[in-house]
């Protein structure tokens, strides 16, 4: 750290100081008592946990956005040499050395591969694959080769080794650089980012493949994994917003973060909100312009009785009303205000998901309740515990980074 | 203030931007409004130390944005729904997620139109002419030097304006005369700018005489041998043959694959005694139905209509265009009149073979298993069509 950094910084609370391990304890209670409400209201379902299974997949897609949105954040900043992130750098930093807490909360999701149960009726519990049937039987038969529960186990399993690598040691490089004067890390970290990048962008688009698009095994997008990743990248930029400012309040790096970082990070923002609407719109025109029956089917189901509201809900929601909101430079600068448009997108986001998962449960009707409500407040509890356990009391930010001094200085024009 | 008449402002340099940044602030301060800092690069901060208000560019550019979208939708519904509307594949005139790139596209182009016009506006540029550029320093204002300058027609400014100046940390204080000579572009420049745009218009009002006016010599021909093709088309005249045909019939004895048999009822509809044939010479089956309706939606159902009543959307539209006296148009035979309904099997067959009226003929298209499929699916579309709407 430069002696002005230092200067500026010194009565910053730069670490947690026990702030993360109080908190982690009362995310950790708040989790596994929602997590059981929202079970227990799916073994009152009485359809042998297929609501809570679908539910239990929303939250859980929710929670990976945010933690890949996070890879790609580390990734992007280093790739670019960014200077301005850097104060940031290290919130993104906690969301994804907590990925291999992801892949154990992923571990539930085995149940439905390997039961028994919905088999006869549904072709599988969640993924209707396991068993191929009705119409489509023909064509998904032929991916078996592909989607099969032993294979689709044993991808899980490499993605969360991938990620769980790479988050590791790009935190690992971070945390090193704290303690040295060498520039040796944080150069090492430069280097892997790029091919970095080139791994998280297949495995991002894979996984998203594998989790959410294989709901509906007869039906592909080429852009799906685009799409999943433009919602990751509105999850984590509002996650940031949010965490960044839950410490300011709680009287943590009051110097570190600027309005400036605010304002930037707020741009980004919003530059995604416009990113998710254009690639959900790519997806949406060429399927509609097109109009081939294997294609529409999917949008048929969600442009139709129960579903066509949420549609619209993600049209003007996710769309229209925060691009409208965002667009303006007084709204990025104003903190509390970005604060709620953060909050508010990281609901739209979960809209988003619920929209791309729960059709797969009931083409024609929501069946919306609190048993989806608990499971995901349950999965984003226990993942922010953990998030909280890892983060320990690690500094806040990386006290000895190269590009810190700038990052302090750093104003938008 | 009359010493100042002739004095554009003062100038001074600074060699770092901490000090032009405090400079700046100071003069703000004492409540100058007219003065203007000039940097090698952007300087953070600057425009607070300043004073400098937000701009209303952004304005300018939503602005702008938004004609674009709402002029890309209406421009493609006006063509696409009421000048010229053509339906296509049964498609709607006009479809909201079609229209969307090209509104898009519209944006993003007056909107960046909008902010460079704009900023170049906002700006006063371009600009031909500045006093400052009479200071030979100040062309280090594009390299390694700062200025600030406090200009002669600021209310606030006044003997001691130069002398305070100075006292705030700069390396060099100079008064800039106002010129002479007037602003603006040399008279060349100005000429040259008149006759290039008068020359731009020129094509311009061209186009407009020949859209406007009538004319009866032919048209001009740019690109003379895409016009006239050195090849012959159908029925042309050719003096390469004794029979003066361009178009060469088929040798003697030419047969299609696997059609040799060109006599027997099978292929030509009628019977060695020249009627009709009345029943289908070839096996009827569910598969020749299905064969019969996916061919009759090819290529019948266009003029026909898919249900034969001759009621289709070419058929509309050139009835529409006829009664605006745009067109003439015979309207396709309803296929489930008496006169059709009359005819038997070997008759309709022929009728595809050959053409009828403006009907033409479909023996390069179809088969005769399709042919015979063809009618044989007419059939059932006359029962259809024929049953009282009760039985539904």
């Amino acid at each position: 750290m430069t002696p002005q950094a230092s200067r500026l910084l010194a009565h910053d609370n730069l670490h947690d100081a026990g702030l993360s391990r109080r908190f982690g304890n009362r995310f950790l209670l708040i989790g596994l008592a929602a997590l059981a409400v929202g079970l227990g209201l799916g073994i009152a379902d009485g359809d042998e946990l297929r609501h809570f299974f679908h539910a239990y997949l929303v939250g859980y897609a929710f929670v990976l956005s945010v933690a890949l949105g996070g890879m790609f954040f580390v990734l992007i900043q280093h790739l670019t040499n960014a200077h301005w992130s850097v104060t940031v750098r290290r919130l993104a930093e906690f969301t994804i050395v907590s990925l291999p807490w992801v892949g154990v909360l992923g571990l539930p999701l085995l149940y439905p591969l390997f039961t028994d149960a919905g088999l006869e009726e549904h072709g599988g519990l969640l993924w209707p694959w396991i068993q191929p049937l009705g119409e489509d039987a023909a064509l998904v038969t032929k991916k078996v080769g592909w989607l099969n529960p032993g294979f689709f186990a044993v991808r899980m399993l490499g993605y969360f080794a991938v990620w769980g690598f790479m988050g590791t040691y790009f935190v690992r490089k971070s945390l090193q650089q704290d303690l040295t004067d060498s520039y040796e890390p944080t150069l090492k970290a430069k280097k892997w980012s790029a091919l970095g990048m080139i791994v998280f962008a297949l495995s991002l688009t894979a996984a998203a493949f594998d989790l959410l698009m294989s709901l509906d095994p007869a039906w592909f997008s080429t852009i799906f994994g685009v799409y999943f990743f433009s919602g990751s990248l509105i999850a984590i930029f509002s996650w940031l917003i949010l965490t960044a400012l839950f410490m300011q309040r709680t009287g943590r790096l009051q110097h570190a973060i600027t309005v400036d970082h605010y304002h930037d990070l707020g741009k980004f923002l919003f530059a995604f909100v416009f990113f998710w609407g254009y690639i959900a719109f790519s997806q949406y025109m060429l399927i509609w312009y097109a109009n081939i029956p294997e294609e529409t089917l999917w949008f048929a189901h969600r442009q139709t009785e129960a579903w066509m509201p949420v549609s619209w809900l993600l049209v003007v929601g996710h769309f229209i009303i925060p691009f409208a909101a965002l667009l303006s430079r007084h709204t990025k600068r104003r903190v509390m205000v970005l604060g709620f448009w953060a909050a508010y997108m990281l609901v739209m986001h979960w809209v988003d998901l619920y929209w791309l998962v729960m059709p797969a449960l009931d083409s024609q009707a929501l069946h919306f309740g609190l048993c989806d409500v608990a499971t995901s407040v349950g999965i984003v509890g226990l993942y922010v515990a953990g998030l909280c356990r890892i983060a320990g009391d690690r500094p806040l930010i990386p006290v000895n980074d190269p590009l810190l001094a700038e990052c302090l200085a750093f104003k938008n024009v | 203030m009359t010493a100042d008449a002739r004095l554009y402002g003062v100038l001074a340099e600074f060699d770092n931007v901490d000090d032009l940044v405090d400079a700046a602030k100071q003069v703000r301060e004492a409540g100058y409004t007219r003065f203007d800092a000039h940097t090698p690069f952007p300087v953070h901060g600057l425009d607070d130390a300043m004073g400098v208000r937000p701009t209303i560019l952004p304005w300018i550019v939503l602005a702008a944005g938004l004609v674009g979208l709402s002029s890309g939708f209406l421009m493609q519904w006006w063509m696409n729904d009421v000048d010229y509307s053509y339906a296509i594949s049964g498609k709607p005139m006009f479809g909201l997620p079609g229209a969307v790139p090209v509104a898009y596209e519209l944006t993003i182009l007056l909107a960046s139109f909008g902010a460079f016009v704009g900023m170049l506006a906002l700006n006063n540029l371009p600009k031909w002419f500045h006093p400052l550029f009479r200071v030979e320093r100040f062309s280090r204002a594009t390299s390694d030097r700062f200025y600030l300058v406090i200009e002669g027609r600021d209310p606030n400014f006044g003997p001691r304006t130069s002398d305070w100046l100075g006292g705030l940390g700069c390396t060099a204080l100079e008064a800039v005369p106002m010129p002479d000579e007037p602003e603006g572009l040399p008279r060349p420049l100005k000429g040259l700018a008149w006759v290039m745009t008068s020359l731009a218009l020129l094509p311009v009002a061209m186009i407009a005489n020949a859209r406007f006016s009538e004319s009866s010599t032919p048209q001009i021909h740019l690109v003379g041998n895409m016009d006239f093709q050195e090849k012959y088309k159908a029925q042309q005249t050719s003096q390469l043959f004794a029979d003066g045909r361009a178009m060469r019939p088929d040798s003697a004895g030419t047969v299609a694959r696997g059609e040799l048999d060109i006599s027997s009822p099978q292929v030509t509809g009628r019977n060695a005694d020249g009627s009709y044939v009345a029943g289908f010479p070839v096996a009827v089956d569910a598969g020749l139905m299905a064969r019969g309706r996916e061919r009759f939606d090819i290529y019948c159902a266009t003029c026909h209509g898919l249900n034969g009543k001759g009621d289709s959307v070419v058929s509309r539209r050139a009835l529409a265009l006829q009664e605006q006296g745009k067109a003439a148009w015979t309207p396709p035979t309803d296929l489930t009149s008496q006169v059709v309904l009359d005819q038997p099997p070997g008759q309709i067959f022929e009728t595809i073979t050959l053409g009828k009226n403006n009907m033409p003929s479909y023996a390069q298209q179809l088969r005769p298993r399709d042919r015979w499929a063809i009618a044989l699916y007419m059939e059932a579309l006359q029962s259809a069509q024929a049953a009282p709407s009760e039985d539904e």
